[in-house]
């Protein structure tokens, strides 16, 4: 029954890795950060699987989750996890490097857009994120407890600060 | 941005992900999973032990005040220690409430809000000891007796002691007005900011500042 929900969990990660990957992208700026926040956020989720609310797409709520457990982590003086389970050294995601890897206009405007994100409060980049993943405002206004029409300002204010970033190129 | 910018941005982004990222299912499938990773598992530690401390005064405290019930002075000295470890102790409760109430699927401002006001716990601390000020004499009396069996209250002049419970008694309204400033709303306030900063620890000092974060956040 638990290796059922086990394999039931990696599958269900699996096709919403880039939710994780994306967030610890976000909120970690190092490699050793990134692993715990990974580790924190997948332990979460495992502890939260049971209780999916069909009521939200799963993607909203992994989001729900996963951003408050980031936020925490962000916010943590001391930041590495106790670790009890030394085996695990490794990060969860595998990312194909490629030398061939294009210096294109389109990943260096990809590279502004990431840094700015990366340079918002923490609940401001939890905005970002949902907006980026075209959540709907409603969506977006559930899972981080406002109201619609001030995820609409907020955009709306960032936006105009990311396009001074872009106009400074 | 034009939002036809963004989204053009975006899309290469996913493309990119989808290409080359993949999950490392032996590393995930080997985490241990059953464990908790609530980083308030310690807050509730904390507080639990708390609870365990001044619930023990508390007793300790009835005990005294009991014994010494003939001998008014030390009767109304432990009253009034007593009434203060309460509200130290209903503090502590207070938290673990909270504590226990925290559940990551809830929306994130309304449990960034919980986990800031159980890392205030601090101020109220301060606040509890800038509220002993005028009665810091039963403190006095109680530690007195029971520790050097010395009855301080006994060797004070009456007129005295009339005259200083007067004084003590006329900074209770400025003390009152004093703490309702302690607040993470009137941080703005140079005085407020570094009385606090000066008692409390930095992670209080973050919470508070985070709670105006996030009642900006909310506007």
């Amino acid at each position: 029954m638990r290796l059922d929900k086990k394999a039931r969990f990696i599958k269900t990660i699996d096709e919403h890795k880039k939710i994780i990957y994306k967030i610890v992208n976000a909120y970690c700026s190092n490699k050793e950060d990134r692993k715990d926040l990974e580790q924190e956020i997948l332990i979460q989720l495992w502890n939260s699987f049971d209780n999916y609310n069909s009521k939200y797409k799963y993607s909203t709520w992994m989001y729900r989750i996963a951003l408050n457990v980031a936020i925490s982590f962000y916010r943590k003086e001391t930041k590495r996890f106790a670790k009890n389970d030394l085996y695990n050294e490794a990060s969860i995601f595998k990312i194909e490097e490629d030398a061939n890897d294009k210096e294109t206009v389109l990943n260096y405007h990809l590279k502004i857009l990431q840094d700015f994100i990366q340079n918002l409060n923490e609940l401001n980049k939890a905005l970002m994120l949902l907006y980026l993943e075209e959540k709907s405002y409603e969506e977006i206004a559930q899972v981080l407890g406002i109201t619609k029409t001030n995820v609409a300002t907020k955009i709306s204010r960032i936006k105009i600060k990311l396009k001074k970033e872009f106009k400074k190129l | 941005m034009e939002s036809a910018e963004l989204k053009k941005i975006l899309a290469a982004y996913d493309t990119l992900i989808n290409e080359k990222l993949s999950l490392n299912v032996a590393s995930l499938s080997s985490i241990n999973l059953d464990k908790s990773a609530k980083s308030t598992q310690s807050m509730l530690v904390y507080r639990v032990i708390e609870i365990v401390i001044f619930s023990l005064l508390a007793i300790f405290m009835g005990n005294y005040i009991a014994t010494n019930w003939s001998e008014t002075h030390l009767a109304i000295s432990g009253i009034i220690v007593n009434f203060f470890i309460l509200i130290a102790l209903s503090g502590a409760i207070g938290q673990v409430v909270i504590l226990q109430q925290i559940d990551y699927k809830e929306p994130i401002v309304v449990i960034r809000k919980k986990i800031e006001k159980v890392n205030t716990h601090g101020l109220l601390f301060l606040k509890l000891m800038f509220l002993s000020m005028p009665i810091w004499w039963s403190y006095v009396v109680v530690a007195g007796d029971y520790l050097f069996n010395i009855d301080v209250y006994k060797g004070m002049d009456a007129d005295f002691v009339l005259k200083y419970l007067m004084i003590n008694s006329l900074l209770v309204v400025p003390l009152v007005w004093f703490l309702n400033k302690l607040s993470y709303k009137n941080l703005h306030i140079t005085w407020v900011k570094k009385t606090i900063q000066l008692f409390t620890s930095s992670k209080t000092m973050k919470a508070l500042e985070f709670l105006n974060t996030i009642e900006e956040f909310e506007k």
